[in-house]
């Protein structure tokens, strides 16, 4: 798990590095902006329900795969 | 459009709106800078700058940018972002009106005075609002450096 949200643990980084993919990459796929990824990579942000199965089906896991509570 | 086109439009229209209405606040409250606006019409700038920046920004939108563009410019972070800002913002207005009311001299409380408080509201409102049209600018040209 990386820097994670206070309420929500996010494996986001590894996950999208093992995809081979940048955050720009992810954020266009995702139909989001970059500092969106950034920001739930560093949990700053906990995503919405559709930004993070949006996430999760760019990156081919389950939603549990990248979010998990504390 | 891009984050720094973004930028632009709304900082200039917030500094715009942050000197007109900071004048008009120091103005109501009795201050005195040793000049003055001399053709009030003037007073109409930031309002039309407003009104012109919101036009394209929304025309940009719906016609001129692709939904690539639309997504990122416009995704619920930069939303949040905005929510951020407003709750700020009545906070600030809610302080803001709690002192312009204790500062009001209710002994002598009159019509006029009761007038001249409802434009130091306005004024307070307006500078806050342009403040956070500002704040929120710097978010953008943040992310077009960042590319």
């Amino acid at each position: 798990m990386g820097r994670s949200h206070e309420k929500l643990l996010n494996n986001l980084e590894e996950l999208r590095k093992s995809a081979g993919l940048t955050q720009q990459e992810l954020s266009e796929s995702a139909e989001v902006s970059r500092k969106s990824i950034n920001a739930i990579e560093n949990g700053i942000y906990v995503p919405s329900t559709v930004l993070a199965l949006k996430i999760s089906r760019t990156l081919d896991c389950k939603v549990e795969d990248i979010f998990k509570l504390p | 459009m891009t984050y720094f086109k973004r930028f632009l439009v709304i900082f200039i229209s917030g500094t715009v709106q942050v000197f007109f209405a900071a004048y008009l606040m120091l103005e109501l409250l009795g201050f005195s800078f040793g000049w003055h606006l001399s053709n009030h019409n003037i007073m109409f700038v930031p309002g039309v700058l407003v009104f012109l920046g919101a036009a394209y920004l929304t025309l940009s939108y719906y016609f001129l940018d692709t939904n690539k563009i639309n997504n990122a410019l416009y995704d619920e972070f930069t939303a949040l972002r905005a929510y951020k800002l407003g709750s700020i913002g009545y906070g600030l207005n809610g302080m803001g009106i709690f002192i312009l009311f204790s500062i009001q001299d209710w002994s002598n409380w009159s019509f006029q005075m009761a007038n001249s408080m409802i434009y130091q509201i306005a004024a307070f409102a307006w500078l806050v609002f342009g403040v956070l049209l500002v704040s929120f600018s710097i978010g953008d040209y943040q992310e077009s450096k960042s590319g």
